[in-house]
């Protein structure tokens, strides 16, 4: 009875891993696929070819929008981390009047749906002539809501007395910080730097809004664009090629840190 | 070194309630000072604010006798080791101890010199290069005060540094404790609730209660003459025995409940002729308590009282016995012959018998 019943459960796992893997490895092997074998829903086609690569790239300036997504993920990503914490610290372990306050405001702001702020947000860019620039890429996404309540959980875990200790050997506040606190959240600093990336490199709705100028889209505009926008020419198997550039550093990323992402994912509910 | 002064000082968080109200006292040069209490007195939060990590609501703080209220933690000149250590983990020993001086910006031959030297003191030499959590809390405990050390402070602040050990060990770094404060010849102030920790460390002893000093003075000070019920019941184990009564005539107390009558004649003490008619607290220290009098010289004051429990500890025996609905303890020698619920005769040992003013709990002197 229990063989049968541990058998059962793993065939379910198995199942729903099945069920999550399989789309993507296809879209892997669709996008090495001749494109009239596509159709046919195969993992293994007849035979490999990077066609559909080359074409991409003569297609769009993928190269260019790669470096933008990078470029503008990593300064979002290191930005994110360093305000963050800043904040999360301050929320965590000063005494301020009002700190309750401001935390349960920025909390508030996860509720709002992006659409929402999205069009003052653009009439700010636009008021700020920042339209068309790295700037309008970057600024908006400096800080997060997401990110400051999970460095003011992780501070919250940690003992006062690190900070009265670091006080004393002669740290100011933003020493404290970074050299003191950071290497002992390490867990939360790779999940928010994972997830904070994620977002950045994922956002496309934002991108579409503020930038017009191909030479500065990001990846997952300028292929959601080709994609949808009909430059592909109806080629299934560049538009495969193009999504499969556009996840795989994502996935690199994630599969490097996936340990300490799950461990800090796992204990955010339960430091406080 | 240094002395450090306090003056007035008033600690509040919320505006509106003293948790240290008007503190006044001096810690003089290389002086070994407890500030003792139970949890919520006070203690730590002046230790706090003599450090700089708490805000002074009102008064004033001297370090060699310069106001230091203004000044941040770095500044003042001062090392603190805590009850949980505070060891950065992710430094390694050497790093920890010398991660103050290179904010410092001390030449690094001299944070060396420093950090080898600190260690040979507290033999952690062979634990430089290890991390905190490769240690046992003893370990730690000695990497924490190799920290202050090194930074060479005019004052060390230790606050509670013995509670997170076990009893053994604890014992172990007392006596360290006190041969580091010979080798060092530094201003210590030292915050516990331990109070065999304040006996056997301190010069002299703070004793807090809500945010009052209740007595300063000499260990044995404080355990002969306490000023107040408060002390005379925090300092000691087994603590002293309090007994209500009445003074129904001059010299003899009356116990409240069980109408007994002692002679307080030999008490010398001329301030109980005013309690006449007055309700009194008798206090007397368990090996105060005798179960067969020394001599027979009025000088001891015996009670019938029947014997509740008996504790044999080997080198001593601890003594239950109820009075007046108190228990009462009584510190006897080992082959004392007394067994639970026999009917007994103990001895007072008169002109060592605190009296309290029970309205107050001031001693009456």
């Amino acid at each position: 009875m229990k063989i049968i019943k541990k058998t059962l459960f793993y065939l379910i796992l198995v199942a729903a891993a099945l069920s999550f893997i399989y789309p993507f490895i296809w879209m892997m092997m669709a996008s090495l696929a001749p494109e009239q074998e596509i159709g046919k829903l195969v993992i293994f086609p007849s035979e490999f070819t990077f066609d559909n690569y080359v074409s991409m790239f003569s297609k769009i300036p993928i190269g260019r929008a790669l470096f933008n997504s990078l470029f503008v993920s990593t300064i979002n990503t290191g930005l994110t981390l360093v305000f963050a914490s800043m904040v999360g610290y301050a929320l965590s372990r000063m005494r301020f009047r009002g700190r309750n306050t401001i935390f349960f405001i920025i909390i508030f702001t996860m509720s709002l749906p992006f659409q929402i702020t999205l069009i003052p947000n653009y009439i700010t860019m636009v008021k700020l002539h920042w339209v068309d620039t790295y700037l309008s890429l970057t600024v908006p996404f400096m800080i997060t809501a997401f990110a400051i309540l999970m460095f003011r959980q992780a501070f919250k875990g940690l003992p006062q007395a690190l900070i009265d200790a670091a006080r004393i050997d002669g740290c100011g506040e933003l020493r404290i910080v970074f050299t003191i606190l950071w290497p002992n959240i390490k867990p939360t600093i790779i999940t928010v730097g994972i997830l904070a990336f994620m977002a950045s490199w994922n956002e496309v709705i934002w991108p579409l809004i503020v930038i017009r100028e191909e030479q500065l889209m990001t990846l997952p505009q300028l292929v959601t664009l080709f994609v949808v926008g009909g430059r592909a020419e109806s080629q299934l198997g560049v538009k495969l090629a193009s999504a499969v550039f556009l996840a795989t550093p994502v996935i690199i990323a994630y599969l490097f840190f996936q340990k300490h992402f799950i461990q800090s994912m796992a204990s955010t509910g339960l430091k406080e | 070194m240094a002395n450090v002064k306090l003056v007035n000082i008033i600690k509040s968080y919320d505006g509106k309630t003293d948790v240290v109200k008007n503190v006044s006292f001096e810690i003089r040069d290389k002086e070994f000072v407890v500030l003792v209490g139970p949890s919520g007195c006070g203690k730590s939060t002046i230790l706090r604010m003599i450090a700089g990590l708490e805000d002074i609501t009102s008064g004033d703080l001297y370090i060699d006798n310069k106001r230091v209220n203004d000044l941040l933690p770095k500044d003042r000149d001062i090392a603190m080791v805590f009850q949980n250590y505070a060891l950065y983990p992710h430094m390694t020993v050497y790093q920890n101890m010398a991660f103050g001086l290179k904010i410092k910006r001390i030449p690094r031959k001299e944070i060396d010199r420093r950090v080898r030297r600190a260690a040979d003191i507290l033999e952690i030499s062979y634990l430089l290069d290890r991390k905190p959590k490769a240690m046992s809390g003893g370990q730690r405990q000695r990497v924490a005060i190799g920290r202050a050390i090194v930074r060479d402070p005019k004052v060390f602040l230790f606050d509670e540094p013995l509670s997170n050990l076990d009893a053994k060990l604890r014992v172990q770094m007392r006596v360290e404790m006190q041969k580091l404060h010979k080798k060092l010849q530094v201003t210590i102030i030292y915050v516990t609730h331990d109070q065999t920790e304040a006996m056997t460390l301190g010069n002299r002893i703070v004793v807090l209660k809500d945010g009052k000093i209740m007595q300063i003075g000499a260990p044995m000070e404080l355990y002969n003459t306490p000023d107040n019920m408060f002390v005379a019941g925090f300092i000691g184990s087994p603590p002293i025995n309090f007994i209500h009564g009445e003074i129904r005539k001059k010299e003899a107390l009356v116990f409240t409940d069980t109408g007994m009558e002692i002679n307080l004649g030999l008490l010398h003490n001329e301030a109980i002729n005013n309690y006449v008619n007055k309700k009194i607290v008798l206090g007397i220290r368990p090996e105060n308590i005798h179960h067969i009098p020394h001599d027979k010289s009025s000088r001891f004051a015996k009670i019938s009282i029947t014997i509740s429990a008996v504790e044999q500890m080997g080198n001593e025996m601890l003594v239950y016995a109820n009075l007046d609905k108190l228990q009462m303890i009584a510190r006897l020698p080992s082959d004392s012959t007394l067994e639970a619920d026999q009917l007994t005769e103990l001895y007072f040992d008169t002109p060592k018998i605190l009296l309290f003013d029970p309205e107050n709990g001031n001693v009456i002197k």
